[in-house]
Parts: structure tokens; C-alpha cells; sequence
């Protein structure tokens, strides 16, 4: 239909904001992700035990009301900041929650053989990460690491609330003017759809290989 | 050791062969194991021993031949043997006749969910419809009969390796089975648990126990079978009895595959 | 600007006034989606096509946003004349998404459970069902139990997000109390720990009944 050819700019400009977000976000969760993740194996029991029970909270709460916190906040507080890099920001931290535990989880499970070989050539710690873990820690995060991004773009969706202009709320804009519900949000759903399930298939292709190796 | 001169024919093995996709993985077997004879069968790996085994309890199908046990055929309607005009039985058939032959697993396969008790009645009250005192008696004597008496209520993650088989052969008794399968038992077992199971083997051999063992342990086989057949590339080589067998081989596969086996480190 | 612990306190009780509904929708969407689970998982099993239309379904539900997905079914039934309140859409959305991943944890289930046990039934006697209800079943069931409260902490999280379509649950009780104070980050706060602690119950319920039902591997 017409409707929707003619609303494919504006959902294409939605869309752009939405991986904008995702892309900042899963930056910022991979970074602080694989930082917690080592926090996790190799710190000291105070700070681990701070860090664990910080990515157990977050865990425990809605990425929204996490995203109302911030928005209310910075409204109140006077700060100019765009909601658009706020909500990256929390989506950011929010799911480096995720993270962490998926390259913990990597790490971590790569045996126990491979560490002891390495020290027992004489290499450092770093060393044996750098050398030795990075290739194999690849390979087993591969397939969790990208459903964690599938489920950080769906998560921008919820900055629609906020008044970021990306795809659900660029949705949400035209069927306030159309009236027409299940056309658009189907749209916007397929477009989610096609973009997270290639993620997926990506992500199922990854575990199949490391089925491969293991 | 004598052969029972019984000789009814429990299980018959005729023209069988299969394929899995191309490769063709039993070619042309036939075999024949008379009540009360313990069959040992021997060869290198791939050699489709397993594969045979599984066809005998139809947990394998099989293209071409039929398999016969206790005078019933097992898997396909008995007339067709042709590829084409194969008729499979229906499920209910080939269950009933699965209750005619005991299989014994190179991994156990207890349920790991239940108890031992629970393990050995379970055929016996959900497919012979027994009562649960009737069921758990048997168990108990049979738990008794493999030396885990003590063991009726424990899970089987408990138990050692050489228990938890012996707990499988018990199971596998309790359908009171025209003859037992045994693939490769003692395989998964460290060294010194392999003895404990192959004793329970032994005694049921001494019973008159009908049974095809399929196994590495050279000198069990020897001792205790009342022939061996040595199996490679899908096909039976050699069938003998274990004097002639070992002392004087005919096959030169089977013959360099003793030489092999007698070069490598063997107490 | 310090934190004024006393404004959240207070803000507490607010809050509090949506917690029913809170509780009421999370409670069942979760049990509704582990039935809807069910039949998906049966219509996954149910031949080809039953198959295709199975996964065709779960990978829509489990790749668009519950937002989407609930507006999709707010506006739609206003638009068609059948409007449902926020509450009946929201519930509906909950669980036509998560049956979906509850479908794909029972099929991951029953998938880990060792080909094995099913050769071990076989060759006892057992019918192929039979070997499913009696040998294969009881061990996913056990699998499960884990996978499936981890889902059950994100639908109640999730049940956050029907603020967005009116429904006065928690969510949009804090929202109210922000448009009216300044207090907005004690409020929000305090909606955290509440939810916090929520989820908190709802683990430690499942690793109760993970001791008792479960199985170390």
C-alpha cells in the first residue's frame, strides 16, 4: 500500500537513530562487559564482591525504569543532555550486566589445560590471555555476544518513551496520524524482525562451529 | 567348553545388510547363535559389529536380510526380504519383541532419575504389568544375583562405573529375555572394575544364558565363548570355536589383526 | 543535590499501590505462556508444516520488542472497533512472546536429554511415547527448572514496560509521583529496590524448588 512507501523515509530515519543507539550501546556494554568480566576472575574478593552485587542489582530491574531514572533525572537536574545518547548510555551499562557474564562465561571455559600450559612455558598472565585464551575465548563467545546486540536493539525500542525519535516511536508517530495500527507496527516489526533474526542466524552459525571444534 | 547340545536356533541372523546413506556398513550377514551359546564377536573398530548388535534389537534398521529371535522375526513383516517390498512392523510389534532380547550398553544408560530399584522394576511394572511387591522382589533377587543388594535405593550417580553396569545387566534380566546383547561393557570401565562385570557375564554364561557379546577382552573370550566370530568391513570372516580360532586362524585379516593385538601391551 | 532518603520512604506506599497489578499481570503471563509454551512446543513436533509455523512464529515473537508488540495489539483493538484495556494487551503480549522462548527452553530441554536414555528405553520394551513420558520427560522437567525462572525474572521485569499503555502498575505509579516532584530520582530509586527485591524472591523460590526437584548432572 501507499501508506507505507510513503512512510519509509520517516521509518528509515527511525531506524537510523535506532542503530546509532545500538552500536554506542553494545560499545559501551563490551567495554565495560569484558572489564567487569575480569573483575570477576582475577580481582581481589573486595572488589569482585562490589562489582557482582552492583551486575546483580542492575540485573534485577527493568531496563525502563532504568531509563525513566535517567531521563527524570537529568530533566530535573537541569543537565542538557540528548536522550538519545542518555539512553545509550543506560542501554549501555544496562546490558554490560549481560556482557560480562558472557565473557566471563567464555573465559572461563576454556580448560583449565590451556592456562596451565601456558604458565608452565614461563609466559605471564597477560601473556596467556593475550596469546594463547583470546583466539580460543573468540570462538565460545561468538554466538552469546550477538544475541546479547539482538537484545540491546530491541531494548533501544523502549526509548521511545523518552521522546527518541527511532523506529518504534517514528511507529507510533505515524499511526497517531494514520490510525492505522497493524500496518505500521507490522512494518516496524518486520524491520526489527529482519535485522535481529539475520543476528540470530549469524549467532547459530557461530555455535555450530564451535560445536565443531569441541 | 562344551556347547549345549540343545540346538534351537534363538537367534537367526540371514542375508542382513545395511547401508547408511552410501556406505554400506553390514554386507550379506549371516549368523546363527543356538540356545545356551555365548557368541563372542571381535574385530576392529567400524567393522559394524555394534551396527549388527543394534539391528538385533532393531534399534538399527537394516535394508536388506531378515533377523529372527525365538523363531519370530523382528523389524519387518516376515515374508519380503527384497529391498522394495519391506514391510515395517508396527511399533507395538517391534516393542514386544524388544522385551525378548536384553540389551546391555557400553554407557549404561541408567535413568538417572530413578533409583537402582526403580531402574530394574520399571520394565517390569509398565511393560509386563507386574505388581510393584512382585517387581521389587524380583529386583531385589537380582540385585542380589549381581552383588548390589545394598544398592536397591541409591541414585545411580552414586555408584562406581562397574556398579552402574552391573545394575544394567540387571535390568536388562529382570524382562527374563530369551538371550542378552552385550556391546562392548566393559569398554568405559577403568581396569579394575572391568573384572566384577565380566564375573556377572561369566556366572550367566555357566546359566546357559543365550547371549552375543561383543567385546575387546581377547581373553575372555577365549575362555568362557562357545565360538567367535571375527567381524570386519561389515562382513564375518571367521567363526570358530576359540581353540581353533586363536591357534589356528584361517582369515589373514583376522590373522594380522591378532598379530596386532598380541604386539601391543598386554599383561 | 543530596540524597532525601525520607522522600523515598515516602514515596514507597505510591508505589506500593501498583504492585497488585504488578503481581497479578507477572503472575499470570507467566503461567499462561508456560502453557502457551507447550502447545508451541507440540506444534513444533507435529510434522512439517505444523513445524514451519511454529518456528515461523517464534522467531517473530523473539525478534521484535515486547513495546512493538504491544502496541501492535493496544491500537490495533482500539482501531478495530474492540478496544482491550491496557491490562488484557499487555497480558496478551507477555505471553505471546514469551511462549515462545518457553517453547524454545522445553525443546532445549528435552533436545539435552541423552539419546541414550531413549535407546536404554527402547530396548527394554518401551514404546517410543512411552519412552518420552516415562524416561525423557521427568529428566528435561528437571533440566528446565533453571532456564525457565531466569525467563520468569524477565517477564516480571518486563511487566514494567504496560506503564507505556496506561496500566497502573508500578512503573506508572512512579511516573505519576516524577510529574508531580522533584524528588525524581529517590522515586525512581525506590522503585529499583522494589522491584529488586521481587526478583530477589522470585530466584530464591527458584532455587528452592530447583534443590528439591532438580538433579546435579
Amino acid at each position: 500500500m501507499e501508506l507505507i512507501i510513503n512512510s519509509i523515509p520517516l521509518l528509515f530515519k527511525g531506524l537510523q537513530n535506532t542503530l546509532i543507539m545500538s552500536f554506542v550501546a553494545t560499545l559501551l556494554a563490551t567495554v565495560l562487559g569484558i572489564l567487569f568480566a575480569f573483575i570477576q576472575i582475577f580481582s581481589h574478593v573486595f572488589i569482585k564482591a562490589v562489582v557482582e552485587v552492583f551486575l546483580y542489582l542492575v540485573r534485577g530491574v527493568p531496563l525502563l525504569v532504568l531509563l525513566f531514572m535517567m531521563y527524570y533525572s537529568l530533566l530535573y537536574s537541569g543537565l542538557q543532555v540528548n536522550p538519545l545518547i542518555g539512553g545509550s548510555v543506560v542501554i549501555g551499562i544496562y546490558f554490560a550486566a549481560f556482557m560480562s557474564e558472557v565473557f566471563r562465561g567464555g573465559i572461563l571455559s576454556i580448560a583449565k589445560g590451556q592456562w596451565e600450559a601456558g604458565y608452565a612455558l614461563g609466559l605471564r598472565t597477560h601473556q596467556v590471555v593475550g596469546s594463547i585464551l583470546i583466539y580460543q575465548a573468540l570462538r565460545i563467545i561468538g554466538a552469546p555476544f550477538i544475541n546479547t546486540v539482538i537484545m540491546i536493539i530491541k531494548g533501544t525500542s523502549l526509548v521511545a518513551i523518552i521522546g527518541v525519535t527511532e523506529l518504534t516511536f517514528v511507529g507510533r508517530q505515524i499511526v497517531e496520524r494514520t490510525l492505522e495500527p497493524f500496518l505500521i507496527f507490522s512494518v516496524v516489526a518486520l524491520i526489527y524482525v529482519v535485522i535481529c533474526y539475520s543476528l540470530s542466524l549469524l549467532a547459530q552459525h557461530l555455535e555450530r562451529k564451535i560445536g565443531y571444534v569441541n | 567348553m562344551s556347547i549345549k547340545s540343545d540346538l534351537v536356533p534363538e537367534i537367526e541372523i540371514n542375508n542382513v545388510s545395511k547401508w547408511f546413506g552410501d556406505t554400506q556398513v553390514l554386507d550379506n550377514v549371516s549368523l546363527t547363535v543356538t540356545k545356551g551359546e555365548a557368541l563372542a564377536v571381535i574385530g576392529p573398530s567400524g567393522s559394524g559389529k555394534t551396527t549388527l548388535l543394534r539391528c538385533i534389537n532393531f534399534l538399527e534398521d537394516f535394508q536388506e536380510g531378515t533377523i529372527k529371535i525365538n523363531g519370530e522375526y523382528i523389524g519387518y513383516q516376515n515374508t519380503a526380504t527384497e529391498k522394495d517390498s519391506r514391510k515395517r512392523q508396527h511399533e507395538r510389534e517391534i516393542a514386544l519383541m524388544r522385551t525378548k532380547v536384553g540389551m546391555v550398553f557400553q554407557s549404561f544408560n541408567l535413568f538417572p532419575h530413578m533409583t537402582v530399584l526403580k531402574n530394574i522394576t520399571l520394565g517390569l511394572t509398565k511393560i509386563l504389568k507386574q505388581s510393584v511387591d512382585e517387581a521389587n522382589e524380583t529386583a531385589h533377587q537380582l540385585l542380589n544375583r549381581v552383588g548390589l543388594a545394598d544398592k536397591a535405593n541409591v541414585l545411580p550417580a552414586s555408584l562406581s562405573g562397574g556398579q552402574q553396569q552391573r545394575v544394567a545387566v540387571a535390568r536388562a534380566l529382570a524382562m527374563k529375555p530369551k538371550a542378552m546383547l552385550f556391546d562392548e561393557v566393559t569398554s568405559a570401565l577403568d581396569p579394575e572394575l572391568v573384572a566384577e562385570v565380566l564375573d556377572v557375564v561369566r556366572e550367566l554364561i555357566a546359566e546357559g544364558m543365550t547371549m552375543i557379546i561383543v567385546t575387546h577382552e581377547m581373553s575372555f573370550a577365549r575362555a568362557f565363548s562357545h565360538r567367535i566370530a571375527f567381524m570386519a568391513e561389515g562382513k564375518i570372516l571367521e567363526l570358530d570355536v576359540p581353540e581353533k580360532f586363536f591357534e589356528t586362524p584361517q582369515n589373514p585379516r583376522l590373522i594380522s589383526f591378532l598379530e596386532r593385538f598380541r604386539k601391543g601391551y598386554q599383561i | 543535590m543530596p540524597f532525601e532518603f525520607p522522600l523515598m520512604l515516602r514515596s514507597v506506599p505510591i508505589l506500593l499501590e501498583g504492585l497488585t497489578i504488578t503481581l497479578t499481570l507477572s503472575f499470570l503471563a507467566i503461567l499462561l505462556s508456560s502453557f502457551w509454551g507447550v502447545l508451541i512446543l507440540l506444534s513444533l513436533r507435529t510434522g512439517k508444516l505444523f513445524n514451519a509455523f511454529a518456528r515461523t512464529y517464534i522467531e517473530i515473537m523473539r525478534n521484535t520488542p515486547i513495546i512493538v508488540i504491544m502496541f501492535f495489539i493496544f491500537f490495533g483493538s482500539g482501531v478495530i472497533g474492540m478496544p482491550l484495556s491496557g491490562f488484557i494487551a499487555g497480558l496478551l503480549s507477555l505471553v505471546l512472546q514469551n511462549g515462545a522462548y518457553i517453547a524454545e527452553i522445553y525443546r532445549a530441554g528435552i533436545q539435552g536429554v541423552s539419546n541414550r536414555q531413549t535407546e536404554a528405553g527402547l530396548a527394554l520394551g518401551f514404546m517410543p511415547k512411552r519412552t518420552f513420558l516415562l524416561i525423557i520427560l521427568p529428566q528435561a522437567i528437571r533440566k528446565v527448572i533453571a532456564p525457565l525462572g531466569t525467563q520468569g525474572v524477565m517477564i516480571i521485569k518486563d511487566t514494567a514496560v504496560v506503564a507505556t499503555i496506561s496500566v497502573a502498575e508500578m512503573t506508572f505509579q512512579a511516573r505519576l509521583l516524577a510529574d508531580r516532584t522533584a524528588a525524581v530520582f529517590e522515586i525512581f530509586t525506590a522503585l529499583a529496590i522494589i522491584y529488586i527485591v521481587l526478583t530477589t524472591i522470585f530466584n530464591l523460590g527458584i532455587r528452592f524448588v530447583e534443590k528439591k526437584y532438580g538433579y546435579k548432572n
